[in-house]
Order: C-alpha cells, then structure tokens, then sequence
C-alpha cells in the first residue's frame, strides 16, 4: 500500500475518538460529584471535582478486599501457567516419549471444548470437596492452560538442535538444559502465555459467579457486579470500574507487544 | 544362575537410565496428566452422567432417563434463547469483521503513530465486560437524561428505550460486543493483510487499477482464509455470550437477552436444576463442536501458526 496516507488519520481519529470516550466517561464519572451523570455532557464541566467517590469506595472495606481477592486468584495462577507452559511446552517440542503425540491432542481437543460444560460438574464437585467460597475452585484448576503449551511447543521446535546437543555433550541433563538454556531463550513466548492468563483471570466473570456466595471472597468482577446493580449511584460505579480497570491497564501498557503477536498467533478470543 | 542375574541388573539399571534420561518427563508430565484427569476428563465424563440426573445440589440425586434431553424440545424459553443467540451472532459477527477489517487497513497505511491508534482499538480487548458494561449501562439509559439519547434528541430523534426495550436491547448488547471485540479482529486482518506480498499491489498499480479495485480484486480475495477463520472464531465466540446479558438486562426484557449461556446459568444456579442445565451445556457444545469441524474441514490446512 502506499506510504503515508493522509486521509486515513480523519476515520482513525474519528473511530479512535469513539473508543476512548466512553474511557473518558469512566474517568470524568469518577471524579465529579454526581449520583446520576446529567444528560447534557456539556454541564459535566460545571460539576464540582472530588474524590469522594474513590473515599467512599475504598472505605467499603469490601471493595479492597475484593481487590486482593482477585490478586491471590490471577497471580497464582500466572506464575503458575507461566512455569508449566514453559517446562510442557519443552517436554513436547523436544523429548521423545510414548503416546506423546496422542497425549498433546488428547489435552487439546478436551480443553478446547466450550468451558461452560464444565462449570456444572465441577460445581457438585467442588460442593463435595468442600471448595466452595475458598480460593481454590478458582486456581487449582487454572494452574496450566493448553493454549499455553501450544504456543512454547511452537516455539522451542524452532530452537536449533545443536544448541541442545552441545550441551548434552557436556554432560547436561535435561533439567539444566531447560533451565539454562531453554528457558532463557523463550522468555518473549512465556510473557505473553502470562500476559494473556493475567487478563483472562482478572477479568472473569462467570466462574467466580458461581463459585463464590459469600461477599468478602469476591473477586472484583463479581463485586464490581454486585455493586453495579444495588448501588445506582454513577460516581462510585465508576470510580470502581477505574480502580478494577487499572491494573488490567498497566499490564496492557507494558505487555501490549506480546498481546498483539499472542493474538494474531493464538485465534482465540 | 548367572546370566539371568545379569539380565535384572541390566534392567533395574535400564530403568534408571531410563529414568535419569526422561527425568522431567516423569516429574512434571505426571502430576499434569493427573490434574487432566481430574479437572477435565473426569468432569466432561461427569457431565453427560449428570443429563440423566434430577440433581439441585440440596437434595439427593434422581435418576430420570433421557427426560431431561426430552424436556428441551418442548421448553420454549430453550428455543427462545438459542433464537437470540443467533440473532444476536447475526448482529455481531459481520459488523465485527467489517469493522475489524476496516480497522487493519487504516493502520496498514503506514501512518504515523499507528501504533498508538492500534493500541487504542485494541483497550476495549482487555478491558473487562464488567467495566465495558458498567459505563455502557449509563450511555444506553433508556430515559430523557441517558446520554446516548441526548446525542439522538440533538439531531431530532425522539427518546429510545434501548435496554428496556425488548426489540432494543439484543442490539445494545451486541453493540457492546463489537466495541469489546473488533480489537482482536483487527489484529487478525492486519497479520494477514502484512502477508501479501507488496509486488502484487506493485503490479496492479503499473496496470492502472485504483484504490477500490484493488481492494475488491486483490486485497479481499486473497483475505479469504483470515475472512473464514475470523467468522469462525467470532460465532464460536458469540455462541457463548453471557457477561453482559448477565450485567445489563439479565436476561430481560420479556427474555429477549436470553442467550443459551444466560439461560445455562438461570437453570443451573437460580432454578438448581442441574441435570438440565448440563443438557444445554451439551446442545452449546453441539453447536460449538458443528463450527469447529466446519472450521477443520474447510480451512485446517490453511492454518498458518507464524
């Protein structure tokens, strides 16, 4: 295509002004002291500018609570995805063992089947173990993902060979090679299967919904959820929204690279 | 005797080489093999037991036969949701490619900062349905004072009710969808539209073809392959909406945001009627199952994992 296009910045402006506002809309109704925005957006600035909304939220000790909550249930499993995404992804790309072709898309074909067959009987399950209202529904099952392994398989197939056999000759078994050398090198590929887990935990609904009952062991999903339908008032709806959104942000600004090649390379979502 | 000895040795000692040479295969594929086994082979097994079952939790579970699969046919909020569920994948998917695609072209253009604006389509991508939904709550208010409605009151048109609207509503939701989702189509139109080789538009340029020509002859058609793993990707994704039914109108009004997930989860955890819930669990993993082995018929060779 041609270089430079000047008339594309006028729909990309356009458009990208479409997606920031309502962004904009969730910072500005944080800050001003409104219970209900007024219709006319040109009134918004004669609003008075507080942080109420951000003391009384906070003050909710729940709110903070749920914020931790959902720290303990994405972080965990982060690292933890991370880590057997990388030692997995090893062990398929490059040992031999019986059955491993056979294993590999066993795991793919059954994790790949649409999750919400699997929220009922992990539900009598989970009631049976006693799990409901602790953290564990929550990250036992979330402490390794396939798509992960799929994308440090692709990639450890790429490595060179002799990298390993050098190795092998002086003496290393695999535990060193994997985390000498293995390891090392795909550090681009585990930061995105961690990138992508951090969203996908933060930002869950549905699970936490069903196996958390009790107030103080939301995340903050569920408890963003809950407010939105008792609290009616605009400012501290969205002055939650900001606090929940902003971490999801952070890593979004620092990972964003990896999101993008994850995406294009994952197909999924 | 002697060489028999020798041979168990030999064994024991094949073993541990054997061992020592699989070492990590041992440790850490065995404890996930178990996990598997537990957290998902066993619950899929589980699931399909649990359609035969009368099951609330509360009480004991009875069996009932196929009763629950024979239920479905003559629910008629069943068929209600899975008709919104396909309205509302009318509705999503090809404003989602088409915008995703017209996004991927206006960042391939070479522009600078076009890396900001890519991040900018891509915020609503991460950002979760709670937050989305939240400030979607306030824009679609379906009063005089909802914003959206003061934009339309401004060129003259009168109030719409949106999210009370049972006409409405579906539509809302799916606007909201494609807000949150075309991020990631764009990012799939842009890695192929960086695939074609810059000498065909080279070529056709020499030929005297302009801007829309070579759009519609060139750059679509060779799109193919992305434009049918995008649709495939975005039905299988709409199949299973739930968040801002959940959020937005629960399910309401007069059920006409009641998708299949939304009425899943009604039947399973307000109504603690498992054994049917898990039944449209199977008729959602049908339709999901149908769209991928379209999706591996006609395009798994195509795949190109770069």
């Amino acid at each position: 295509m041609q270089k430079s296009a000047r008339w594309t910045y006028i729909p990309l402006v356009g458009i990208a002004l479409c997606f920031i506002i309502p962004f904009l809309i969730m910072v500005f109704g944080s800050l001003l002291k409104m219970k209900i925005p007024t219709g006319n957006p040109l009134l918004w600035f004669s609003e008075e500018v507080t942080l109420d909304n951000f003391a009384y939220i906070l003050k909710n000790a729940d709110f903070i609570k749920w914020i931790f909550n959902s720290t303990v249930i994405t972080v965990i499993p982060v690292f933890a995805q991370m880590f057997f995404a990388a030692v997995l992804g090893y062990i398929f790309a490059k040992k031999e063992f019986p059955f491993k072709n056979l294993i590999f898309w066993a795991m793919m074909a059954v994790i790949m089947l649409p999750s919400q067959l699997l929220i009922i009987p992990r539900y009598i399950m989970f009631s049976e173990f006693g799990w409901i209202n602790t953290y564990l529904p929550l990250i036992v099952p979330e402490i390794w993902g396939i798509l992960g392994v799929f994308f440090v398989k692709q990639y450890m197939q790429t490595l060179p060979k002799d990298l390993e056999e050098a190795a092998r000759i002086d003496g290393a078994g695999d535990f060193t090679i994997f985390f000498k050398i293995m390891l090392p090198l795909s550090k681009p590929v585990i930061a995105t299967v961690g990138t992508f887990a951090f969203i996908s935990n933060w930002n869950d609904l549905l699970t936490p919904l069903i196996f958390t009952t009790s107030q103080d062991m939301y995340p903050v999903t569920v408890g963003l959820a809950s407010l939105l339908t008792k609290e009616g008032n605009f400012g501290v709806e969205m002055a939650g929204s900001l606090l929940s959104f902003i971490p999801t942000f952070l890593i979004f600004l620092f990972f964003q690279r990896y999101f993008v090649k994850g995406i294009a390379l994952s197909g999924l979502k | 005797m002697p060489p028999q000895n020798h041979s168990k040795t030999s064994f024991s000692k094949r073993l541990i080489l054997n061992f020592k040479k699989h070492a990590i295969v041992y440790v850490f594929l065995i404890p996930i093999l178990i996990h598997f086994a537990i957290f998902y082979l066993y619950p899929i097994g589980f699931s399909l037991y649990i359609t035969f079952m009368k099951w609330s939790i509360i009480g004991e579970a009875e069996f009932v036969g196929l009763q629950n699969w024979i239920n479905i046919f003559s629910d008629e909020l069943a068929w209600k949701a899975i008709r919104n569920t396909v309205l509302f994948s009318l509705y999503f998917i090809v404003p989602t490619m088409a915008l995703g695609l017209a996004l991927a072209l206006l960042i391939n253009q070479g522009n600078k900062g076009s890396a900001v604006f890519k991040g900018v389509f891509f915020l609503p991508v991460v950002t979760s349905f709670v937050v989305i939904s939240a400030i979607w709550a306030w824009l679609f208010r379906g009063t005089e004072d909802g914003l959206v409605n003061v934009l339309l009151q401004s060129v003259g048109i009168e109030t719409q009710l949106f999210l009370s609207s049972s006409a409405q509503a579906l539509i809302v939701l799916a606007g909201l969808s494609i807000f949150k989702v075309c991020g990631s189509t764009m990012i799939y139109y842009y890695a192929g539209l960086q695939s074609i080789p810059e000498e065909y538009y080279e070529a056709a340029r020499i030929d005297g073809a302009n801007r829309w020509k070579i759009f519609w002859k060139i750059t679509f058609p060779l799109l193919l392959p992305i434009h049918f793993y995008v649709a495939i990707i975005t039905s299988i994704g709409s199949f299973q909406i739930f968040d801002s039914a959940f959020l937005l109108t629960s399910g309401g009004p007069n059920y006409s945001t009641t998708t299949i997930v939304y009425y899943l989860y009604h039947q399973g955890f307000t109504s603690l009627r498992l054994g049917y819930a898990s039944v449209l669990a199977y008729v959602l993993f049908f339709i999901i199952f149908g769209l991928s082995l379209i999706q591996k018929r006609y395009f798994g060779r195509e795949v190109d994992y770069k």
